[in-house]
C-alpha cells in the first residue's frame, strides 16, 4: 500500500484579467504522505492560497487548471480526480477568517450537521448529535448550548474551532489549512495549532497548512515548501530546511523573521515586493531581488532540482548560499 | 530622568444602551479599558506594550494622543500636565503611527499633500520651504522622493507604512506611538520598518512606544517592556529580563505560547487554556486567576499590586518574587 495521498505535478492556474490570460501558478509540484503535515510559506502575493483552492477546485470561473492532480481517496493509490469531486469528499479546506467562511444564518450546530447529513445521509435529528460529537471533539465548552447559537454570537477562537468542527464533519483524509491563526491571539493560535496536531496524529490525517508565519510552520508541519511568485522554489524537511536553506529567497525570509533568543543581530528583509503574475520576469523569478544573482540566473529555466533526501531546490546557484546561519 | 509619565490611567467606555439600563434601574455598564494604570518612561526610551486582543494597549495609545478622555487619572509630558483639550503645538509633541496604513492614509490625496497639509496647518516651516522639507522627510523614511506625486493605492505596503512614518516625523514628535504599525506587513518588509524605527529613535532621540502582539517584533525594537492583561499591567521590565526570566505567570504562558522560529516546541502546551474573561465581569482578586497555572486561595482575596525589588523590575503577582524564577 502506498503512502501517497496527494499527489501534484506541474500544477498551473491561467486567470482572464482584463483580456489577457495571466499564469499566476505555474509548475508547482507537491507530494503529501498520509497523516503528514505539509506547510507552504512566502509572502503575501505568492498565490498560495490560489494553489491551495485549485486542489479542491475553488478558483473563480473562467480559471484554467493545468497539470496533473492525484487524490487517494478510497484506493491505496492516488489516482487522478476532478478537483470538483473532492471537495467535502476527502478533503476540506479551512480558511483565515471563520466569520465570513461561516455562514452567518444558521446556527452553528446546523452548519455542522450539513456535512453528516450530505455526506453520511443522516437525518436530521442524527446529524444534529453528531453535530454536538464533533464540537465536543474540537474542544468546544458545553457544545450543547454552543450548537443553538449563531456564528457571531461566538469568540474568534470558538468561531475557527466551529470551521474545523466543519470541515472534520465530512471525515476528510487531508484538511487544506489557509493561515487559519492569522488573526487570532497567541494564546488562542496555540491553542488551535494544538488542536490540529492532536486531530491529525488521532486520526491519521493529512494536512497542508498555508502561512507567512515560519515560526508557526515549523511547529506544526513535518516537510514545507516555500513558494515564491507562483512557484515551489524549495522543499524539503522543515529542521533541515530552516537550518540550511537552499534557496536565496527561502534565506531571505529565515532572515527576516525577528527571534525570540537573541538582539543583536539586524534584521534583514528583502527589497522590493513579489512581481505581479501579469509581469514574471525572465528567468529566474526571485533574481531581480536576489543578493546573489549572476548573468545567467536571468536565463535559467525553472526547474526544481532534487538535492539530497527529500530536499529540493529551483536555485541553479545553491552553492552560493550559506555561511549566513542563525 | 522621567519624560513620559502615566499616573493612575482609567479609560472606561459605556457598553449597550444607558437608557434601558436606567429603566430597569440597573447601574449602567461601563467597560473598563485601562485599569488604574502607571508608569513612567524616559526621553529617548523605547518603551514595548505587549498583551492580548482587549487588554487595553490601543486605548492607552489613544489616551496618551488625546484620541480618547480618561475617565481618571493623568498623563504628563516633560513635568507638564497633557490634558484632554490640547492645543495645537502639544498635539503635536506625541504622534501615532496606526496599523494598517492603507485605511489610515487619505485615498485621494497624493503623498506630497499628505505631507505638505500638515506642515502648512501646523506652521512648522515657511511656505516657500514645504517642498524641500516634503523631500526631505522622504529621505528620513527611505522613501525616493519620486513617491511624493503617487497616491496610495498605487504604493506597496510597506511603503504605505512608510508614508504613514513620515507623516507622524511630519509634525516634528518628542512621543512617537506605532500601534501594531507592522502587524498588517509581510515578514520581508516588516523586518526594515522595525530597523527604519529603530534608527529614527538613534537619530531623532524619540522616545518610543510599540505596541504589538508579537513578542519577537517588541523584543527587536524595545529597552523596556510592560505586559498587559484586561487594562492592568501584569509585568514592567527591562527587554532582556522580561525575556530570559519572566515573573508574572500570564508573561510566561504567553511565552511558551508563542511559536519561536529556529527553537522546537510542540502547539499547544501552553498553560493558557480558555478565553480572557470578558472586562465587563471580571474574577475577584487577581483578574488572571481563572487561567492561572500556580493561583492559591489568596489570589482570589487580594489583587496583587505591581510592584518588585525597584522601580522598573515589576511584576503583579503575589508569587512573582519567590524563590528564582525559571524561563518561560
Amino acid at each position: 500500500m502506498s503512502n501517497r495521498i496527494l499527489e501534484v505535478s506541474d500544477l498551473s492556474v491561467t486567470l482572464q484579467r482584463a483580456g489577457k490570460p495571466i499564469t499566476p501558478v505555474e509548475g508547482v509540484s507537491l507530494t503529501v504522505d498520509r497523516g503528514e503535515a505539509l506547510g507552504i510559506a512566502g509572502e503575501s502575493g505568492c498565490d498560495k492560497t490560489l494553489t491551495l483552492k485549485s486542489i479542491i477546485g475553488l478558483l473563480p470561473p473562467g480559471a484554467v487548471v493545468g497539470g496533473d492532480l492525484r487524490f487517494a481517496l478510497d484506493r491505496d493509490e492516488p489516482v487522478a480526480y476532478e478537483p470538483a469531486e473532492v471537495h467535502g469528499h476527502g478533503i476540506s479546506m479551512i480558511s483565515q477568517e471563520p466569520m465570513t467562511a461561516l455562514n452567518p444564518t444558521m446556527r452553528v450546530g446546523d452548519l455542522i450537521a450539513e456535512g453528516p447529513m450530505v455526506h453520511a445521509g443522516l437525518d436530521r435529528s442524527a446529524a444534529r448529535e453528531r453535530a454536538v460529537e464533533l464540537m465536543r471533539m474540537v474542544g468546544i465548552p458545553t457544545p450543547e448550548r454552543r450548537a443553538r447559537m449563531w456564528p457571531h454570537q461566538l469568540s474568534g477562537g470558538l468561531r475557527q474551532r466551529v470551521m474545523i468542527a466543519t470541515a472534520l464533519s465530512t471525515e476528510p483524509k487531508l484538511i487544506l489549512c489557509d493561515e487559519p491563526t492569522t488573526a487570532l491571539d497567541v494564546s488562542i493560535q496555540d491553542q488551535i495549532l494544538g488542536l490540529l496536531q492532536d486531530i491529525r496524529t488521532r486520526l491519521d490525517m493529512s494536512i497542508i497548512f498555508v502561512s507567512h508565519d515560519l515560526a508557526v510552520l515549523g511547529e506544526l508541519c513535518d516537510r514545507i515548501a516555500i513558494m515564491y511568485a507562483g512557484q515551489v522554489v524549495e522543499a524539503g524537511p522543515v529542521d533541515e530546511l530552516f537550518a540550511d536553506p537552499r534557496h536565496p529567497y527561502a534565506e531571505a525570509l529565515m532572515h527576516s523573521v525577528p527571534s525570540f533568543a537573541e538582539t543583536s543581530e539586524e534584521l534583514e528583509g528583502i527589497e522590493g515586493r513579489p512581481p505581479d503574475p501579469g509581469s514574471f520576469p525572465e528567468g529566474c523569478r526571485f533574481a531581480p531581488r536576489c543578493d546573489y544573482a549572476r548573468d545567467d540566473c536571468r536565463i535559467a529555466s525553472f526547474e526544481l532540482v532534487s538535492i539530497g533526501p527529500g530536499r529540493e531546490t529551483a536555485c541553479i546557484h545553491p552553492e552560493l548560499i550559506g555561511g549566513r546561519q542563525r | 530622568m522621567t519624560f513620559l509619565e502615566v499616573r493612575d490611567l482609567t479609560v472606561k467606555f459605556r457598553v449597550g444602551s444607558a437608557l434601558v439600563a436606567r429603566l430597569k434601574g440597573e447601574p449602567v455598564p461601563d467597560l473598563v479599558a485601562v485599569d488604574g494604570l502607571s508608569f513612567a518612561v524616559g526621553r529617548g526610551e523605547s518603551i514595548g506594550i505587549v498583551g492580548e486582543s482587549g487588554c487595553g494597549k490601543s486605548t492607552l495609545a489613544k489616551a496618551i494622543t488625546g484620541l480618547e478622555p480618561p475617565a481618571s487619572g493623568s498623563i504628563w509630558l516633560d513635568g507638564r500636565e497633557l490634558t484632554q483639550r490640547r492645543d495645537r503645538a502639544t498635539r503635536r509633541r506625541t504622534q501615532m503611527v496606526f496599523q494598517d496604513p492603507s485605511s489610515s492614509l487619505n485615498p485621494s490625496l497624493t503623498v506630497e499633500k499628505t505631507l505638505s497639509e500638515l506642515l502648512r496647518v501646523h506652521r512648522l516651516v515657511p511656505k516657500d520651504e514645504i517642498d524641500d522639507r516634503c523631500g526631505q522627510l522622504m529621505d528620513l523614511v527611505d522613501l525616493p522622493r519620486a513617491l511624493l506625486s503617487s497616491r496610495p493605492r498605487s504604493l506597496s505596503g510597506g511603503q504605505r507604512q512608510r508614508v504613514g512614518i513620515a507623516r507622524a516625523l511630519a509634525l516634528e514628535p518628542e512621543v512617537l506611538i506605532a500601534d501594531e504599525a507592522v502587524a498588517a506587513l509581510d515578514v520581508s518588509v516588516q523586518a526594515p520598518i522595525l530597523n527604519l524605527l529603530n534608527q529614527l529613535r538613534d537619530e531623532l532621540g524619540l522616545t518610543v512606544m510599540f505596541i504589538s502582539h508579537d513578542l519577537a517584533v517588541v523584543r527587536y525594537v524595545s529597552d523596556r517592556v510592560i505586559v498587559m492583561y484586561l487594562g492592568k499591567a501584569v509585568e514592567d521590565r527591562p527587554a532582556a529580563d522580561l525575556f530570559d526570566d519572566p515573573r508574572h505567570p500570564y508573561t510566561k504562558a504567553l511565552m511558551a505560547a508563542a511559536p519561536k522560529f529556529g527553537v522546537k516546541k510542540a502547539p499547544g502546551e501552553s498553560a493558557l487554556k480558555g478565553e480572557p474573561p470578558s472586562a465587563l465581569d471580571l474574577p475577584s482578586g487577581c483578574r488572571f486567576r481563572p487561567r492561572c497555572p500556580i493561583a492559591q486561595d489568596i489570589c482570589a482575596e487580594a489583587e496583587p499590586d505591581l510592584t518588585g525589588p525597584s522601580k522598573t523590575p515589576r511584576a503583579a503577582c503575589h508569587f512573582a518574587w519567590e524563590g528564582p524564577g525559571n524561563s518561560g
